[in-house]
């Protein structure tokens, strides 16, 4: 039980990984906090979800919802953040609001009742790992969180792009002076965020659900990895997912009235003893 | 109806206190309403106190936990307190919602009656406490109206104009933060009292997300710098709720969509279009008597 706790807490932190990576990244970059994220996440859960079921392939719907979020992700940057930019606390509203938008969307178009998304055949069925059956689909979810943070930390660090955006998270005005066009790395950071939100929701529905609700759950808990990994930080992310992650797992199994308010303790120890979170870099 | 306008109308005073004064939007002004209506709502069901002590202890109770979640925020600005401030409400909603021994989850706690003193009218109805709560409505509005036009209130706004420079003349800005949010709690515990004794339940829906949002959408729509403008704003919401809903379901939608029309355009609100109006129409005055 023990086990299976912990790995379920290392699923779920895996799952809230590619969510706060997303989130971090377009907040180190463009200082602004997405608060549509999670309205991402559900929009691609309920969109993966119907291609599915129209197509039959899971895979096909993955790479759908994290299309159609992506331009979505556009769309919201292009027509109205940009005519906010330099003022932290329109844009943070405007994202609010189109979450708001987004979330009643979802219920006009898809309807109110909780949807489960089955796991593809592939993925299903269990092995036996340290004496507990481990579901495969845990595993998968996990190799593929460490995929992704492998691919963006390279990108990060090993690439042009990867050195822009890093420089731009440190001090976006003198690298835009630098003649390199930020705004399309902006641009571009946002969709990629919104794209990784989009195949999260996927993958989270059939893991957890596809239901109303869901987008401002999750948006929570990644914003609490945020609060508590700090700001920019990509080692932070990691460390918050898991803590995260595990407090959820433990919490849900061993003292399921205090689980989430549970997640509010290392909260409130990263804001006394370190406001900016545990790594955090940015003012 | 009025009633409705009235606690909720606190909530959204609550947040247009902070957020226009101190520039800090604080999406869990619903906190301090939760603790004093939940608490009360305890008490009274469970017959251990009543009015007015009930009441007393729901907001020391409210007061107690806004001192504790005041330090933890008070470090924090503009979008991070937005973001820490809609987490934090959204564990106090979860808490609720979760802890079922003491709440009674999403059920909510009912059979919450007016008290004693108030409800001796002629005919049973409401009216002797609804006059009171209106008194003690007035009396908030009044307080809140003159600490913002004294100097308490000009360091607010000093605050929120430059906190280095106030800082730097010597001000100690993290307890007047520290005292506004204090206040702000204050006005929203009172709105859960108000909630409690004349809806007679509580549940965890009054401190949703959507009721955070929707008293800073209320408060931004009638405009954010005036107590009257947080009024006129949850009046417009209140009533666009229950004409709405008579139509669609989904009200939330439109009045997100609302929302965002009128952040980008008119960001002010309605009162600042009042003002608007009101000076054109005294200058087309001026220039016709001139």
């Amino acid at each position: 039980m023990l086990i299976l706790t912990f790995i379920n807490g290392l699923t779920i932190a895996a799952l809230l990984f590619i969510m706060a990576i997303g989130l971090n990244l377009s907040f180190g970059l463009l200082r602004v906090v997405n608060l549509t994220h999670g309205s991402f996440y559900l929009l691609g859960g309920y969109i993966g979800l119907s291609v599915f079921k129209a197509t039959g392939s899971w895979v096909f719907g993955m790479a759908a919802a994290g299309i159609a979020v992506s331009i979505i992700a556009f769309i919201e940057e292009f027509a109205l953040l940009r005519r906010a930019r330099g003022k932290p606390t329109l844009e943070t509203l405007i994202t609010l609001s189109i979450a708001i938008i987004i979330s009643d969307l979802l219920i006009v178009i898809w309807g109110g009742n909780p949807k489960v998304m089955k796991i593809p055949d592939l993925l299903k069925g269990y092995i036996t790992m340290f004496g507990a059956n481990v579901p495969i689909y845990n595993i998968f979810i996990f190799c593929f969180a460490c995929f992704i943070c492998l691919v963006s930390w390279l990108i990060l660090q090993k690439t042009k792009i990867g050195m822009i955006i890093r420089a731009g998270v440190d001090n976006f005005e003198i690298t835009s002076t630098l003649g390199i066009n930020i705004q399309l790395v902006f641009t571009l950071v946002f969709m990629t965020a919104g794209f990784m939100a989009g195949i999260a929701g996927v993958i989270g529905g059939s893991y957890l659900m596809v239901a109303p609700g869901e987008d401002w759950r999750i948006l929570t808990y990644t914003l609490l990895i945020i609060i508590i990994g700090g700001m920019g930080s990509f080692g932070g992310t990691i460390v918050g997912s898991i803590i995260i992650g595990m407090i959820f797992s433990f919490g849900s199994i061993y003292v399921p009235q205090f689980s989430l308010f549970l997640m509010f303790a290392p909260v409130a120890i990263t804001l006394v003893i370190k406001p900016k979170g545990l790594f955090g870099r940015i003012t | 109806m009025l009633i409705r306008i009235m606690y909720y109308g606190l909530l959204a005073i609550a947040f247009s206190f902070l957020a226009g004064q101190l520039g800090l939007f604080s999406l869990m002004v619903p906190v301090a309403f939760a603790i004093s209506a939940y608490t009360m709502a305890i008490l009274e069901t469970k017959n251990i106190l009543f009015f007015p002590y009930s009441a007393l202890l729901g907001i020391i109770f409210a007061l107690a936990l806004s001192a504790f979640l005041g330090v933890l925020v008070n470090r924090s600005k503009g979008t991070y307190f937005l973001m820490l401030t809609l987490v934090l409400g959204q564990l106090v909603w979860a808490l609720a919602l979760q802890w079922v021994s003491l709440t009674k989850g999403s059920t909510g706690i009912s059979g919450v009656n007016i008290p004693y003193p108030f409800n001796m009218a002629k005919n049973g109805s409401n009216i002797l406490f609804y006059y009171f709560i209106l008194v003690v409505f007035l009396i908030c509005i009044i307080l809140l109206y003159a600490l913002i036009n004294s100097s308490f209130g000009m360091k607010l706004r000093g605050i929120r104009e430059s906190e280095s420079r106030m800082i730097m003349l010597g001000y100690n800005v993290s307890l007047i933060k520290w005292a506004a949010f204090m206040i702000s709690s204050f006005v929203s515990s009172i709105g859960g009292i108000f909630f409690v004794y004349f809806s007679g339940v509580m549940n965890p829906d009054s401190i949703s997300l959507n009721a955070s949002v929707q008293a800073m959408i209320a408060s931004i729509f009638g405009g954010i710098s005036s107590i009257l403008g947080a009024i006129l704003g949850t009046g417009i919401i209140k009533t666009l709720e229950i004409v709405l809903s008579g139509i669609t379901q989904r009200y939330l939608l439109i009045i997100g969509v609302m929302f965002l029309i009128v952040i980008i355009l008119v960001p002010k609100g309605i009162m600042d279009i009042a003002e608007r109006v009101l000076k054109f129409g005294t200058r087309l005055f001026k220039k016709n008597s001139g």
